[in-house]
């Protein structure tokens, strides 16, 4: 069912003007990922427009986005797509209604990582990563292979004023739902 | 002597310390100091920035308060960290509310982003100068076919006036052209690697880097020369990525000016991908008098 108020919150949560989309399809046309989304981009910020929120945040599309920000920077209307993208993203996790969960099960651990040391220890978010989904022995050979030419840092990195970093997380609502 | 402040960032700390070691030799070589900012920390890179905006912003307030208690422009050879330093720098100065929720949570730290962020292509041609870097020549690199590969991140930064066109940017061909590679034309130039995508979804990354290798054996370049350590290394990893094609090796843009100052690349070993053809095709400039 549309919910008349989506477009407002969406305008209002941003700043960006969704509403000036007249649907010419360039960021679609742009889009890496359009290939493998169900709703590509300037069909999100139609379906924004006509308040179909739910359709929106279930949407597995919004996990395909790259980030690159093609179609932002494409659009001639000036609007920032995948800060759109980025926005849903949190919002469908909110919501309960994430059409998927490891991109920001990853992302979480990421956040972590810079908790613990200040620095991002891959090989440790990594591990935990596959740890937590039980597919340890995914991509180990090429674990193996980035391990022999020394491409991922077995140990981590610590920032020395982690006292810091950790009142910075604290402060700014630290690692989302 | 010409003095900047460094933010390496988590990969030239780490899976791209190779890159970190070649940038300071030849920035050492041409009289330009790198002043690393004295314990920064990680700028979030995309994903604080998917978890949280609040915390990206504040996470890079932190590198840019120590930047500024220095008094220099800062350099950022990442694209996820300049990119994401230089939408907070601006983003900081610009608003006030983020400038005041930054500070309360950087406190005893605090920043007005009032700095000057670069990246490396900049720094080349602004601090360095077309001329010096050409003069600077020993080895014939003509026998090098190369195409520039800048990434998404590098010129795709809203709301900020970017170092270089946004879609068909120069700044590195034309440093390429100086140190006498010869630049093949190609169309990929600002097309998506695939990103962070390798852990989570490889065979994203395996497709969108498959199809830029594939780009360059079309165009008949040998070699990518890019300055993005995200993109090296998904470039770099495509045959483990599963796509059976044949790779290419991916060069920092700095081991390029070591080939053409010292004929050699310090962190050659480190490379997935044999670099050994490129090592071996040079020689050193004719006639040439150092
Ligand atoms: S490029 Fe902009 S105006 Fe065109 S469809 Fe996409 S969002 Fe709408
Ligand atoms: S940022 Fe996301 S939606 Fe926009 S073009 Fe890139 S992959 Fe597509």
């Amino acid at each position: 069912m549309p919910e008349r108020f989506f477009l407002s919150e969406m305008e209002e949560m941003t700043g960006i003007a969704v509403s000036e989309c007249y649907q010419c399809f360039r960021c679609t046309n742009g889009c890496p990922a359009a290939r493998d989304m169900d709703i590509v981009p300037h069909r999100i910020i139609g379906y924004i427009i006509s308040g179909e929120r739910e359709c929106v945040l279930s949407s597995a599309g919004l996990w395909a986005c790259l980030q690159c920000a093609a179609c932002s920077i494409r659009c001639p209307n000036g609007i920032d797509v995948a800060r759109i993208f980025t926005v849903l993203r949190r919002m469908s996790v909110e919501s309960g209604l994430a059409a998927q969960t490891n991109i920001h099960e990853f992302d979480t651990l990421m956040v972590e990582s810079i908790a613990r040391h200040g620095h991002m220890y891959e090989l440790g978010t990594v591990m935990r990563y596959r740890l937590s989904r039980r597919e340890l022995l995914k991509s180990y050979r090429m674990g193996i292979g980035m391990i022999k030419k020394r491409r991922i840092g077995l140990f981590p990195h610590n920032v020395a004023d982690r006292n810091n970093i950790r009142s910075i997380i604290k402060k700014t609502g630290g690692r989302g739902k | 002597m010409i003095a900047l402040s460094y933010y390496p960032g988590c990969s030239l700390r780490s899976s791209s310390d190779f890159y970190d070691i070649s940038l300071k030799k030849v920035m050492a070589y041409y009289g330009v100091a790198l002043k690393e900012l004295d314990d920064w920390s990680c700028c979030g890179a995309l994903a604080a920035l998917m978890v949280n905006e609040g915390l990206s912003l504040a996470l890079s307030a932190r590198n840019i308060a120590l930047a500024e208690g220095s008094g220099f422009h800062l350099v950022a050879p990442c694209s996820a960290c300049y990119a994401r330093t230089k939408t907070a720098a601006r983003k900081i100065a610009e608003d006030k509310e983020t400038r005041r929720m930054v500070n309360d949570a950087l406190s005893p730290l605090s920043c007005n982003g009032n700095i000057e962020v670069k990246n490396i292509i900049e720094v080349f041609l602004e601090y360095i100068g077309i001329e010096r870097i050409a003069d600077s020549v020993s080895y014939d690199l003509a026998p090098i076919h190369a195409v520039a590969y800048y990434g998404c991140l590098l010129t795709r930064i809203m709301g900020i006036s970017p170092s270089d066109d946004i879609e068909d940017p120069m700044g590195m061909d034309i440093i390429l052209k100086a140190l006498g590679v010869t630049v093949i034309p190609w169309q990929y130039k600002t097309e998506c690697c695939g990103a962070s995508s390798t852990i989570t979804n490889g065979d994203v990354t395996a497709k969108l880097s498959g199809r830029l290798i594939k780009a360059v054996v079309r165009s008949g370049a040998q070699t990518i020369v890019t300055t993005c350590p995200l993109c090296q290394l998904n470039l770099d990893l495509i045959t483990y990525l599963g796509e059976d094609i044949q790779p290419v090796p991916v060069l920092f843009l700095p081991e390029i000016f070591e080939l053409a100052i010292f004929g050699k690349i310090s962190g050659g070993a480190r490379h997935i991908v044999s670099i050994r053809d490129i090592e071996q095709a040079i020689a050193p400039v004719k006639g040439h008098v150092r």
